[in-house]
């Protein structure tokens, strides 16, 4: 058996298809983490992203054949997350509180920690302020380090509507981080 | 492994065991994909079709235009382009299903969708094969419902000829 730790998503993903069924639960590890913080910024409630994230697992894993391996497996989950958290907006529909403490897991020592925090709530502040047009595409590009194609792949529109809207939240983000310092 | 992550992969992986959840078949994937493509061009040939049929019945529209244009509007028959939109609708529609559509500059490829739709019909009836098809098998009834009402003026072999 191949060392899993070694494997790229996409040849795991093969793996899992062919008889591993059970090492989905290497791809849910490998990812849970990420598509929770960007399910929690999308609908601003844990709770609910942690059932958009679930429900998000169980469609990836029953479309998995479905997935072509020559693409990015990131691109392809984030999307399905994507998705999801938008249906979910859509059938809450309504503002959904901020969050006052997102549980961001460190092992950094606790005055890092603090900083990091505060920025992560002052960044999370000026987010929230952001309609979700622009907001979705930098939080990808800064706090996902995605690229803009990888960027492009999961919102499904072209690399320059991706750039457009990058620069125009980075201008919106000065602007909304500038008045809230002001507060 | 935070306790958030643990639980959440115990749960998803739980979730698959316990509600018996399996993968689609690679085939459910491929005949989809197939679906798509046919589907598409069926609609194209549709679209294309009845763009042709608009274009043949228009034909109608000979001298004496102010008068044969009261004549076309009562007797032009209208489910022909309409068809041909709502089959543009629906090729349009999938078309946006296709991975390629956010890549590329999805207006300019409905444009081109649309211009090559009506290019084909416009050819088809330039050409005169649906003159020709108008005198073959089932085609002919079909040309003469559209011709009954109206006077073409045939193209291609045998230009010039009712073909009533």
């Amino acid at each position: 058996m191949p060392e899993i730790n070694i494997l790229s998503d996409e040849e795991l993903v093969v793996l899992i298809r062919t008889n591993e069924k059970e090492r989905f639960t290497d791809i849910v590890e490998r990812y849970e983490d990420k598509l929770l913080r960007y399910a929690t910024y999308l609908i601003h409630d844990e709770n609910k992203a942690m059932d958009v994230v679930q429900d998000a697992f169980i469609k990836a894993y029953i479309n998995l054949n479905g997935f072509d391996v020559k693409k990015k497996f990131s691109s392809w989950i984030y999307r399905i997350v994507h998705n999801e958290a938008m249906n979910s907006v859509k059938k809450y529909h309504k503002e959904t509180p901020l969050l006052q403490n997102a549980d961001f897991q460190s092992e950094e020592n606790i005055e890092q920690d603090f900083t990091r925090k505060e920025i992560i709530e002052k960044a999370q502040f000026c987010l929230d302020q952001m309609p979700v047009l622009y907001s979705e595409p930098i939080a990808l590009y800064y706090l996902d380090e995605k690229s803009y194609e990888e960027i492009s792949d999961i919102l499904r529109i072209p690399m320059g509507t991706v750039a457009t809207r990058v620069s125009r939240a980075k201008i919106l983000m000065k602007e909304i981080c500038q008045k809230y310092k002001k507060i | 492994m935070s306790k958030i992550q643990k639980d959440l992969t115990n749960t998803v992986m739980s979730r698959i065991k316990r509600e018996h959840i399996t993968m689609k078949p690679r085939w459910y994937f491929i005949l989809g994909s197939l679906a798509m493509v046919i589907g598409l061009v069926g609609l194209s040939m549709l679209s294309i079709f009845f763009v042709n049929v608009t274009v043949f019945s228009l034909r109608a529209h000979g001298p004496m235009g102010a008068i044969r244009y009261q004549q076309l509007l009562s007797s032009f028959p209208w489910w022909a382009p309409g068809l041909a939109i709502i089959g543009l609708g629906f090729g349009i529609w999938m078309l946006k299903k296709y991975e390629f559509s956010y890549k590329k500059n999805f207006l300019l490829v409905i444009l081109g969708f649309v211009a090559a739709i009506i290019v084909s019909g416009v050819l088809i009836d330039y050409l005169g094969i649906n003159t020709f098809l108008s005198r073959q098998g089932h085609m002919r009834r079909f040309y003469q419902q559209v011709e009954v009402q109206n006077t073409t003026f045939p193209r291609g072999q045998g230009q010039g000829r009712l073909n009533r």
